[in-house]
């Protein structure tokens, strides 16, 4: 089973729709978590999202980032992903994230932030990720940092344990 | 529905061995003679043909058709398909079947031409799949060439001020480096982009043009990967056959090739910006909602027995 349906079934006694945001840059790998999560066979095979995927909104794309924010209304959980082999692009994703913390309807909505990608050995450590895009100076919500490598769904299983601690809530 | 469906189709494979001695008997034709004198030329009849092989329980042509399946399963030159392929499929039916091709001159040349086809189509698939597997190097030469000729195509009076640069995001890459955006399409997806632009510049750019519309536009290059992803499954599941099976009989070649697939390429690109621009979305949040609809428009028609897809270039004379 999927870790999305585990999640829905902890929901299904409460009629309210559960909203889970994933952004992030392109190429960080939002796709590949959303079919790992889904339990969907071949996870290794996307295109770039034009658009977003229906499980969330999901795609990294300049053109569709100032859409992002049509679907914040009512969000749960945030999930920014991270590809922390990009060391070239952490500063786009820094202020992307900025950006994001501004908008007033994500006010105190928790913040998971996945630093993707560490099967790869240039990866930064999740640490590393934290302290770059100014995570460990925010004080104003919760927030965690997971390390994960989607290809392989390493870590998700926790990020997926600290939502659903949310989630009861 | 889909009970009853299988219910009469396990009660025909129950009584086929029957069916077939019946028939054998009051035509004196084999199955496969039947199919290929009887069955209209094309889809329908390489079907059947298919169908029979693989049903068949006859030992020695389970032995041809799992050593046809092996072989196309690995890259092969177009001039091992002959001798390979169909030679060696002619010569064990004709022996198996006991079929004199002195009073049956038609049955090898019909049969063979179906063979070429089926196991030609399977090749095809390989190709494709090797090609899709290849991923975009930014250190091979060869490949940077490519994408640099893309550009040139799509964009032959502007000049790009380097490899890294935004300017990628005008014909409708995401970031900075397109070498990122081909993903799970590995090379087909350039491939398939360049040969559009390059044997079809005029439509090419007419639909770049389209894709950067302020209300209806698209990302040309991503969605063009994703129009890559939506013939590589319809080849892959097998719905691309009637397709191909039927434009054999207007080649000069008895079996598909990679340029006929780029063409099919070429096809669902030019049909898709048609469809987006009617659906009048209200913008690229909408891309997955009209691609799901296109493909299921595509699909209806594919599963036709006389489906061929022909691209209308209208806007290439013009």
């Amino acid at each position: 089973m999927g870790l999305l349906s585990l999640l829905r079934k902890l929901r299904s006694s409460s009629d309210k729709e559960l909203r889970i945001v994933l952004l992030g840059l392109d190429n960080s790998g939002k796709t590949t978590i959303l079919k790992q999560l889904a339990n969907e066979e071949t996870p290794n095979i996307t295109t770039p999202t034009a658009g977003f995927n229906i499980k969330s909104i999901s795609s990294g794309n300049a053109k569709i980032r100032p859409y992002w924010k049509n679907y914040f209304e009512n969000t749960d959980v945030l999930i920014f992903v991270v590809d922390s082999s990009d060391r070239k692009r952490m500063g786009e994703s820094t202020d992307e994230f900025n950006e994001l913390l501004k908008d007033e309807k994500l006010r105190s909505v928790p913040i998971l932030v996945l630093a993707n990608k560490q099967d790869l050995t240039s990866a930064l450590k999740s640490s590393e990720v934290a302290e770059l895009i100014g995570l460990v100076k925010m004080k104003d919500r919760d927030w965690q940092i997971q390390a994960c490598s989607a290809i392989d769904g390493a870590g998700l299983q926790e990020a997926m344990d600290w939502i659903c601690k949310w989630v009861k809530k | 529905m889909i009970f009853l469906k299988n219910f009469f189709n396990s009660l025909y494979l129950f009584f086929r061995p029957l069916i077939k001695w019946f028939l054998h008997r009051f035509t004196n034709l084999c199955e496969l003679q039947r199919l290929c004198y009887g069955a209209h030329s094309g889809y329908k009849r390489c079907k059947l043909v298919e169908r029979s092989l693989n049903l068949s329980k006859k030992s020695q042509i389970k032995h041809l058709v799992y050593c046809l399946n092996d072989l196309t399963s690995h890259p092969m030159s177009d001039s091992q398909i002959q001798s390979e392929i169909v030679d060696r499929a002619i010569n064990t039916v004709l022996l198996v079947k006991k079929i004199n091709p002195k009073y049956h001159p038609g049955f090898p040349p019909s049969f063979g031409r179906c063979v070429e086809a089926i196991y030609g189509y399977r090749r095809l698939v390989t190709i494709i799949e090797d090609l899709r597997l290849e991923q975009y190097d930014p250190n091979s030469e060869v490949h940077e060439r490519k994408l640099m000729a893309l550009w040139h195509n799509l964009m032959p009076d502007v000049k790009l001020e380097g490899r890294i640069t935004k300017q990628w995001q005008e014909i409708g890459f995401q970031g900075d480096d397109p070498g990122t955006d081909f993903r799970g399409m590995g090379m087909l997806g350039l491939e398939n982009l360049l040969y559009f632009s390059r044997e079809y510049p005029g439509t090419a750019r007419h639909l770049l043009c389209h894709s950067q519309h302020p209300k209806y536009g698209y990302t040309f290059a991503v969605v063009g990967i994703n129009i890559t992803h939506m013939a590589w499954r319809l080849l892959k599941e097998g719905h691309a056959k009637a397709h191909f099976y039927n434009l054999l009989r207007t080649g000069t070649r008895g079996y598909p090739t990679l340029e006929q697939f780029h063409q099919f390429y070429c096809y669902l690109f030019y049909e898709f910006d048609s469809f987006w621009i009617n659906a009048k979305p209200d913008n690229l949040m909408q891309f997955n909602n009209v691609q799901d609809k296109f493909e299921r428009t595509i699909r209806k028609v594919s599963d036709r027995e006389n489906c061929l897809f022909k691209m209308n270039l209208s806007v290439e004379n013009v």
